[in-house]
This record gives C-alpha cells, structure tokens and sequence, in this order.
C-alpha cells in the first residue's frame, strides 16, 4: 500500500475505489435517469398512436362523442392554443414593461428583495390559482360581463397570464441585467433619453434571451392543468364566433385531468386522449428546447 | 411626437405595467392571507377531516403531503448526484453537455399532467400496483430530477478546475476526488435545488390525483400500496363545492397552509443560497 | 460550519426516511378495504365507513370518488374491493370483465332531479314537460321566458358522460343514457360540482340526485303524460310517481375481501340504513320495488 497518498481516504472511497461502485453508482443514475425518460415517450407513443389507425384524419373534426367513436379533438386544441395565446397577450407585455423597470428604472437596492418575491410568487402551486379562479374570478367576470357563468375561455386566460408573469419578468430582467453597464453609459453619452438606450441598444441584445423567457412561459401556461380545469367550463365546443372568448371551451389538459382517470384503459376513447397528450407534450418539448437555442446564441458583450 | 414626448411616455408605460404587476401579485398574496387566515387554527391543522372537508382539519392532508415528498426527496437525491457528476466529470465533449442540459431543462418543462399519465399506465395499470403513495413520489421524484440536477451541476461545475488539478496532483483517483473535493463543495447547490424541487412538488395536484391519492378514510399510509390524501388534491375537492362556506372556507386554509410550506421551501431555499455565494471563497 | 450542516440535513433526511420505512413496514394486521365510484353514494359510504370504524378498528375504510364508470371499472380490474354506482351495471361492462362475477348489493334509493336556479324557480317556473327538458338538452329552446319564465338565457348544465347520474337522467330525458346534450353550455364531473354552478348563476338548469337541492337549487317537479305532476320529493319517489330513479347499488367481486362484505352487511343493516336516510337518501325498506329488503339488524 506504499503508493497511497498520505491523505489516505477512509472509508467510503477506500471501498468505493476497490470495487469501482462510484463510478458503477453514477452510471446507474444516469440510465435510470434515462430510462425513465425514455419510458415516458414510449408509453405515450404506444398508447396512443394506435387511434390513428383506426380512421385517424377524424381525429380532426370538431365532434367529440365517445359513445359515437367519434373523438374529434379540435376544440381541445382550439382552446389550449386561446387561453394561451390570452395569457400571453397579457402577461408579455406587462413582463417585458416590468422587467425593463426593474433593471433599468428601480433603485439598486430594491433588486435584491424584488427578486426575492418573484421567485416566491413564481412558486405558487397551481391548484391555488384554480381556487381563486372558481372562487373568485369566475362569479366576477360572470358579473362584470353579465354573463352566465364565468366559466370561460377568458377566465382561464387570465389565471395563466398571472401564473406565468413572475417566470417572464424574472427571465426578462436576468436578461437585461446581464448587459454590461458600458452599453448604457455609451448611450448616456450620446445623449440618449433612457427609452432610446433600452429600444436602440439594450433590446436588440436582450431580445432572443426575452424570446426565449416567452416560449418558456408559453410552454407552462400551454401545460397548465389545474388552473384552466376548473374555471374553463369544460364543453367539447369551438366558440361559435371564433373569437368570443367569453363562452366556455375546453382544453387538452382540462380534458385530459377529467377523463383519463374513467377512461377504460386501451379503449379507443383512451388512446385519443393520450393521442392528445402526445401532442401537448411534443408541443411542450418543442417549445422548450426552442427556449434553449434562443437563449444559447452568444453575443460578443464588450466587458 | 418629440423624441422627449417618447419618452415621457414610455416612462410612464413602464412605471404603470411594473405597478399593475405590483398590485397584481401583493393582491394574490393578500387574498390568500386574508381568506385563508380565519381558517387556520391549532384544530385545523391537527385533525382529520370530515364530512368532505367541510368539517374537520387537514391534519392527515399534511401529513401526506410531507410523506411523499420527503420520499420523492429519498428517491431523487442519488440521482441528480449521479447524473450531475457525470455531466460534470465524464462528459468531455463540450457538444455532449450541451446537448444533455438541452434534454434535462426540456424535461422540466414537460407537463405535469404528463408525468401523472405515464404513473397511470406504467405502474398503476402497467405494474398493477393499484393507487399508492410510492408510485406517486416516483412520478414526484422524476419531476424534480432535472432541477435538482441542474442546480447541482452549476454548482459542481463552477468548482474551480484547480481543486480537482491539485487532488489529481496529490495522487487521488477520480472517485476521491469526488467524495472528498467535489461533493463537500456541490452540496449546497444540491440541497437549494432540492428546496426549490420541493416547494414545485409539494403543490402538485395533476401528477398525483388519479395516481397516489384517495379522498376520505385515509391516514397514515401503513404500506406501500395505498392511497394518501393530500393539500393539493384537498384543495381540489373543496374547490369543487365553493358555495358550501365552510368547505370553502377550509379550503382557502388549506391553500394558506400550502403556501406556507412552499413559501418555507422557497425561502430556505434562498437564503442558502445567498449563503453559498458569501460563503464561496478561492 | 459546511459538516454541521451536511450532519444536520443528513440526520433530517435519515430520519425522514427511517420514519416513512416504519410506516410502511408496519405490520398490516389492518385490513384495507378500497371502495370508489359514484359521488352520489359516496356521502353514505363516507359517513357510514366513520361509523363502521367506530366500532372496528382494525379494518381501514378507504373511499374515493370519480364516478360510476370509474368504480365498475377499478372493481373490474381489481384495484378496489367494492365500487360504487347509481346505475345499473351495463351489458357492456359484464362482458368486458367476463371473468369476473359481480354481486350487485342494494343499499337505497335515489331520485335524479332536474334543478334550476332558484331566482328561475321562484319566477314561475315550477315544473315541465319531459320533451321540453329534452328541447333545452339539445339546444331547441335557449331562453326561460319560452317557458313562462323571466328572459334570460338558460345556463345549461350537463355532466361528464360517464356519471350514472347523467346515464339515467338521460335514459329518460333522452331516451338514450349516452345521448348527446348539444345545448349544454357547461360540462361538469361530481354532483357537489353541479350544485356549486347552479348555485352561482340565477338561470341555470342541471341534473342532481335528490339529496342535493336546497333552497339555492330548487327541483322541478315534471309534468307526467296523463298530466299528473310528480314532485321530486321522498313521498312521490317512494309511491314511484317521480320517474326518474335508481337504485344506489355496491357491486363486489368473488375476490372481495370479508371484511368489504362485513361493511356492506353493515350497510344494509338499520344503522346503516339510517345513515342513507340520514344523508337524504331513501332506505331499502320504504321503497315499493327493492332488490334486496333484507335489513338486519346489526349491533
């Protein structure tokens, strides 16, 4: 044992180096890890294409009647892609307007606690949301806009926009932050007002990292089930003018949080729900890993 | 429109939106507090509930809540050390990382009514183990891997690549050097990422609704098989008879109760790591 | 200071999981009993299993809710020991599990009312015709005032497919149990869902099981084919002038455990019984056609 350094390691690694079990131990994790992922996919794909083989271009049609085998599932789709589009609508502009205050308006010494309560807002469990939704917003929009019910499109819109603003003011500020001071100075210099700084200089810089911040939050608010479950109303039906946003719908994971739990397992009902969840998910995936590239492509930053 | 008019302008659009966001969420964070409050008292927290939640407590909810997370804790731990230190120690190639950070941060952003599907026709069809809490800190710990992950890699990562020249150096293999140098060193950044895994995880309702919970006569879970009831899927319930007041009003103190473990996660989640980076010396 | 923290967490994380260990390695000389299904009987189950436990405690009574569908098919695939329904078992559904024998036990009975809002209610609106609640369903008529009511839309309010609830209500609204409510302007899952939406609007229409309505959800009465009302209350469901009823049935297997069939003996007994009447539901022996009158005495 003469080759054993003086700092000679007790036990674990003593153990661990003998029989190589760190290295066995991460290895492990790693499969699993991947393994896991893996067996998501597999099991959404396996379960649910096989609906396409069964007459899959029905699958387009706005008619969801299982006792009938048809499962149409555009009104899903429509109304995932509204109550997200709304939220968007709302939240990105008053993200993006925040963040620019933030970094560039308020005070130094307010960052630091300002960050603090976003990232704490930004953790507020969903099913929460869903509570205010049906508790609260949905008897007030009911009443406000005279309607029915406040179970709506819109309603949902709205609790999506106020789940995913701290993710896209907190992402968006990161972003500006980064920008060294320099760039503001030069303007400053120049005799910029601070407007002109932030549209002329600092956007063009921070706009694929904010780009990136919004498809982040577009892919939570398009995953959302709690918040829109309880609120949206839950009828498998396009609006009749499209835009009446202010009738109840139904989206794919409102859908999916009601009836796969009743579903017959290996029905046809069943593999087009997961076929609808096969969607979500690559939609998701897509929009995330986009999120990735854009805020992968490095600017030289003069430091 | 001068340029100073602009600017006015936009001023003012900017100071508008960050006090609409302001209000937006002190007026989420309030309605919270101030519904949730009456609710709250030393009964409510220990006793069972009755009669659908409209009477009653939440004790056994909590106690659910803080069995499955804290095994969905267990579970995840090894792995995101595992999966961290391989990202960090035997990958190489620079394009390899990236195209693996790429795939964990794109789990993250997976639904989470996803992973609640998987759990239903993997284990719970699949495996035949009917509803059980195990199967959902399964699914819980498979949702926190890749933060927990990420934050322990950053953490690894931005080691300075000295300390493992200088055990190298000192004759360590590559296991000691993990054990002794690198481990010491990330934990922080793995408990911060654990805390705010667990603030994510212990208000998930969607993964674990049709999966690990059952809604009345549970307690303690006494095997691996069985049902638990949780804060989240309570909430859910109660949500379901807003107009009966007292469900109501148990259920904004459940959700009080909520936000007040995800609020200590995230906190203690923050000031560890305001510690780590005043505690980071070189 | 970093090895008094990893101690701390360390012990914290030991102890978590030597703690939940414990309680899963605990020795089970509890008998489980899982029973789900219908949101319409759980009310009896839930407060009778509080009971039953009362008096054993050894046996550990575990219910959920999700529907009639969802109990006959975790009974089917074995996940529960007894399911809950308030509908009849379908053909379907038999053949779907065909290796499996299930006993239908009765515990009650229970009207499917359709409810209005009570502002509705209160303005005229008192009872109709089956064909006109079938021209509401399906979206023929969309206003209160073509049926002698105040003008406003009608806010109507379907349920999810798979509830018995909505099954039966249909099978005589309809006259087909899965047919489809083109006119439905909410789709909704559990009867406390329901109760919730009619309470928050003032024109609604839903359907509720009779133990449900009170003064904010008001049930119509329905005008017969001879012209006699049938009003939703216990004595015309009783004598069987109200149309629209079920029995509340749990359904066992070969393979439930004794002590499921213990708690549905309890169940069927006079304390039981008092509980469905209790929860406003009617008990077996006061209905005119029952499966099984066979109340015992339990205690």
């Amino acid at each position: 044992m003469s080759t054993q350094p003086d700092i000679a390691p007790r036990w674990p690694t003593f153990f661990f180096k003998r029989v190589g079990v760190t290295r066995l131990a991460i290895y492990t994790s790693v499969a699993v890890s991947a393994l896991s992922i893996l067996a998501i996919c597999l099991t959404l794909i396996l379960n649910g294409l096989p609906i396409l083989g069964q007459g899959g271009i029905h699958l387009l049609t706005s008619d969801w009647n299982p006792a009938s085998g048809h499962y149409g599932i555009l009104p899903m789709l429509y109304g995932t892609v509204t109550v997200a589009l709304i939220a968007m609508l709302i939240a990105a502009p008053l993200g993006i307007l925040s963040a620019i205050a933030i970094s560039e308006y308020l005070p130094r010494a307010f960052r630091i606690p300002v960050k603090a309560a976003l990232e704490l807002l930004a953790g507020i469990p969903s099913i929460i949301y869903g509570l205010i939704g049906i508790a609260l917003l949905a008897p007030f929009l009911s009443d406000v806009f005279d309607l029915q019910s406040g179970r709506t499109i819109f309603a949902g819109g709205i609790l999506l926009a106020v789940m995913i603003l701290p993710t896209i003011v907190t992402l968006s500020e990161d972003a500006l932050h980064n920008i060294p001071h320099v760039y503001r100075e030069t303007g400053a210099g120049l005799g910029y007002y601070r407007y002109e700084i932030i549209k002329d200089i600092l956007w063009p810089i921070a706009k694929s990292d904010i780009i990136g911040a919004m498809l982040l939050a577009l892919g939570r608010a398009l995953g959302e089930t709690m918040a829109v479950m309880l609120v949206i109303g839950s009828i498998d039906r396009i609006p009749s003018p499209l835009t009446n946003i202010l009738s109840p719908g139904q989206t794919i994971t409102s859908k999916l949080g009601r009836e796969i739990s009743e579903t017959a397992f290996g029905s046809p009902h069943f593999q087009a729900l997961i076929f609808m969840a096969l969607i979500l998910l690559v939609i998701a995936v897509v929009l995330t890993a986009s999120a990735q590239f854009m805020t992968k492509t490095e600017t030289r930053l003069v430091d | 429109m001068t340029r100073q008019f602009k600017s006015r302008l936009f001023n003012s659009a900017v100071v508008a939106a960050l006090l609409i966001a302001t209000c937006v969420m002190i007026g989420l964070i309030m309605t919270i507090f101030i519904k949730g409050a009456p609710a709250i008292s030393l009964d409510f927290i220990t006793a069972p509930a009755q009669n659908f939640g409209a009477g009653g407590g939440i004790a056994y909810q909590i106690i659910g809540s803080l069995i499955m997370v804290a095994v969905a804790a267990c579970l995840v731990m090894p792995m995101a050390f595992g999966v961290s230190l391989y990202l960090s120690e035997f990958v190489t190639s620079a394009h390899m990382k990236k195209i693996l950070l790429t795939a964990l941060l794109t789990l993250n952003g997976v639904p989470s009514i996803t992973f609640g599907i998987f759990g239903l026709i993997f284990f719970v069809y699949g495996l035949g183990t009917g509803i059980s809490w195990f199967v959902g800190s399964i699914i819980l710990a498979m949702m926190m891997l890749p933060t927990i992950t990420l934050s322990t890699y950053q953490t690894i990562n931005s080691i300075p690549t000295i300390y493992r020249e200088n055990a190298y150096a000192l004759g360590m293999s590559q296991s000691q050097t993990i054990w002794h140098v690198l481990l010491p060193q990330g934990f922080h950044g793995a408990v911060t990422g654990l805390l705010i895994a667990l603030a994510r995880a212990i208000g998930e309702t969607a993964p674990i609704m049709f999966i690990a919970t059952a809604f009345s006569g549970v307690s303690a879970p006494r095997g691996l098989n069985e049902p638990v009831s949780t804060l989240p899927t309570h909430i859910l319930a109660l949500a379901q008879q807003a107009t009966n007041p007292q469900a109501l009003q148990n259920g904004w103190g459940a959700a009080l109760t909520l936000m007040c473990l995800v609020l200590f996660f995230s906190l203690t989640a923050l000031i560890f790591r305001y510690k780590l980076q005043k505690g980071q010396t070189l | 200071m970093i090895i008094t923290t990893r101690a701390i967490l360390g012990s914290i994380f030991c102890f978590a999981f030597s703690a939940t260990g414990l309680t899963a390695c605990t020795a089970s000389d509890v008998n489980k009993v899982a029973i789900s299904g219908s949101s319409t009987v759980m009310p009896i189950i839930a407060t009778a299993a509080e009971d039953y436990r009362a008096h054993h405690t050894d046996t550990r009574l575990i219910v959920n809710a999700g529907g009639s569908g969802v109990g006959i098919s975790q009974l089917g695939r074995g996940q529960i020991d007894i399911g809950m329904m308030s509908r009849d078992i379908r053909p379907k559904e038999y053949e779907q599990f065909k290796g499996l024998d299930f006993t239908v036990h009765a515990i009650g009975r229970d009207a499917v009312i359709p409810v209005i809002s009570s502002e509705v209610y209160d303005a005229g609106v008192t009872h109709l015709e089956r064909k006109q609640i079938a021209a509401i369903y399906r979206g023929e008529i969309s206003n209160w005032k073509d049926l002698g009511g105040p003008d406003k839309e009608i806010l109507v309010i379907d349920k999810e497919a798979s509830r018995g609830t909505r099954q039966v209500f249909m099978e005589y609204i309809l006259g087909d149990k899965d047919g489809l409510a083109k006119g439905a302007d909410l789709v909704l899952g559990s009867n406390n869902e329901e109760q919730t939406a009619l309470t928050q609007s003032d024109s609604a229409i839903g359907m509720l099981s009779l133990a449900w309505l009170d003064d904010d959800v008001r049930g119509l009465s329905l005008k017969l084919e001879g012209g006699q009302i049938a009003h939703p209350t216990l004595d015309h469901v009783i004598d069987g002038t109200f149309p629209i009823v079920r029995d509340l049935i749990v359904v066992t297997t070969q393979n439930s455990s004794s002590e499921a069939l213990d708690f549905i003996s309890f169940l069927k007994s006079d304390a039981g019984q008092t509980i469905v009447s209790k929860t406003g539901y009617i008990p077996l022996s006061s209905s005119s056609s029952s499966s099984s009158s066979s109340s015992s005495s339990y205690y």
